[in-house]
């Protein structure tokens, strides 16, 4: 009945640190009952797709989204009315999200108090609720695409702290739940805007009970690399986008009104997400060409991602389509099929999306597609 | 004295570094006690951190102590946010 949760919590680019975090125990909300798949997007990523400089591109774009927001806000409701009068107890519901959001109050003590439970209605916090929607919309993506049930494929509970200490330019894992920091408004805005950001800290915790892959180096690039990649896959099905439409950035909608640049990292263009008289230029490599060697940041860890990011990029712009269904299930085989050491460097990696890919989809395009993008990023798979 | 903080990792990725001089400062006392304290409750070397958590280097007239997020003493925190605002 009780399980030990997993809580997200963002912390916005600030210079604080969190002073402590402890797990704690969460037990299933037993009187309401929420839908199974209750995604509403974001109102950033609306705001976000609506602004693009072509109207060519804008105006459908926000037909799409606002007709995506749409359905899935009937959808709800259809499954609210529908729903019955009791919850059954969270073992007895696989496929559905245990939710709960806490506020900090910009204190540093985790989770902070509980704001939003499942079932829940929506609160007057906007924080609170894109929190919620995130982490029912990384919680689907990985049911649906995956079949894959919440974090620890058992049905883990999901709890994120929002409002963590003040200006807090960050979003982190704790190894048990998200923190989410507001920004400190000029750098870096709240770190709920992104739906991918939550989709990407939440992917940190499929790793840790799958691969557990070091946080250093190679391991520890390919464990940013995954977030990254799953972290866009959650955005992607969220929108309904294909790989060609598709921005394939990180952290779209967090750069504070100071900084030029359009998101923290591009898989697309890494290197290119930003340009910033404060912040610096992206140090994205794309290919092993440029691999930066470095102590900081873990031995690199949110540098040296851009490679085997733009390697998966090139996969499901290759493979065209969804991203999240052929490209997607081939990373997510080799991070979960239990084949994955946690000190694997690149080429570990792309030798097991090779095999896997076999496995899956015998000698076709998949399998082509997969060898072609590493060679391309300069990754060996022999 | 002088004390320097270095801010690595993060889900930006993005490194930060300011120093605050204390000399001629009216609140030198408050800064050294502080920093003090901090070395005193400091680790040697760098601790693991948790995903995308920030990682800090605290250098204070040349002795440098480390520590990470979430796990910071109060004067850890206090100080590294007083730095980075203030400090150039």
């Amino acid at each position: 009945m009780t399980n030990t949760s997993i809580s997200l919590i963002l912390v916005a680019a600030g210079d604080k640190g969190v002073t402590q975090c402890h797990g704690f125990l969460m037990t299933a909300n037993p009187t309401g009952h929420e839908p199974v798949f209750c995604t509403i997007v974001p109102p950033h990523l609306l705001d976000k797709a609506a602004q693009s400089g072509d109207p060519a591109l804008a105006g459908p774009a926000r037909r799409t989204l606002e007709r995506d927001a749409l359905e899935r806000t009937r959808r709800r409701l259809t499954t609210v009315i529908g729903a019955p009068a009791m919850l059954p107890p969270p073992e007895a519901s696989p496929g559905k999200p245990h939710r709960t959001i806490y506020d900090a109050g910009h204190l540093t003590d985790l989770p902070g108090t509980k704001v939003r439970g499942e079932s829940d209605k929506p609160v007057t916090d906007a924080t609170v609720n894109r929190a919620y929607a995130g982490l029912g919309a990384t919680f689907e993506l990985y049911l649906k695409a995956y079949g894959r049930n919440s974090i620890d494929g058992s049905g883990l509970p999901l709890n994120a702290s929002v409002h963590f200490d003040r200006d807090y330019n960050n979003a982190f894992w704790n190894g048990e739940q998200m923190v989410f920091g507001d920004g400190d408004g000029q750098l870096f805005l709240d770190f709920t805007n992104a739906v991918d950001v939550i989709g990407h800290e939440l992917t940190h915790g499929v790793t840790q009970h799958t691969a557990n892959l070091t946080y250093f180096g190679q391991p520890g690039a390919l464990n940013e690399s995954v977030s990254d990649v799953f972290g866009s896959l959650i955005k992607q099905y969220a929108l309904g986008q294909s790989a060609a439409d598709a921005d394939w950035l990180i952290g779209a909608g967090l750069l504070g009104p100071r900084v030029t640049g359009q998101a923290l990292r591009s898989m697309k263009a890494p290197g290119t997400a930003y340009d910033d008289d404060e912040l610096g230029k992206d140090p994205q490599p794309a290919t092993m060409a440029d691999y930066v060697q470095t102590s900081s940041d873990n031995g690199g860890v949110h540098i040296n991602s851009g490679i085997p990011n733009h390697a998966f990029y090139l996969l499901a712009t290759a493979l065209g389509g969804n991203a999240w269904e052929r490209a997607g299930q081939i990373w997510y085989d080799a991070l979960t099929g239990g084949e994955l050491a946690a000190d694997a460097d690149f080429a570990a990696f792309a030798q097991l999306t090779v095999k896997v890919a076999r496995d899956r989809y015998q000698d076709g395009a998949e399998l082509e597609n997969v060898l072609k993008a590493w060679q391309q990023v300069g990754v060996p798979t022999q | 004295m002088r004390i320097q903080v270095t801010r690595t990792g993060g889900f930006a990725g993005i490194e930060r570094r300011a120093e605050v001089d204390t000399s001629g400062r009216a609140d030198a006392h408050e800064w050294h006690a502080l920093a003090e304290r901090v070395l005193a409750g400091g680790h040697e070397a760098p601790p693991a951190g948790v995903p995308d958590g920030f990682s800090y280097a605290i250098t204070v007239d040349g002795t440098t102590v480390y520590c990470a997020d979430p796990r910071l003493t109060e004067e850890q925190r206090g100080l590294i946010s007083r730095v980075l605002k203030e400090g150039a």
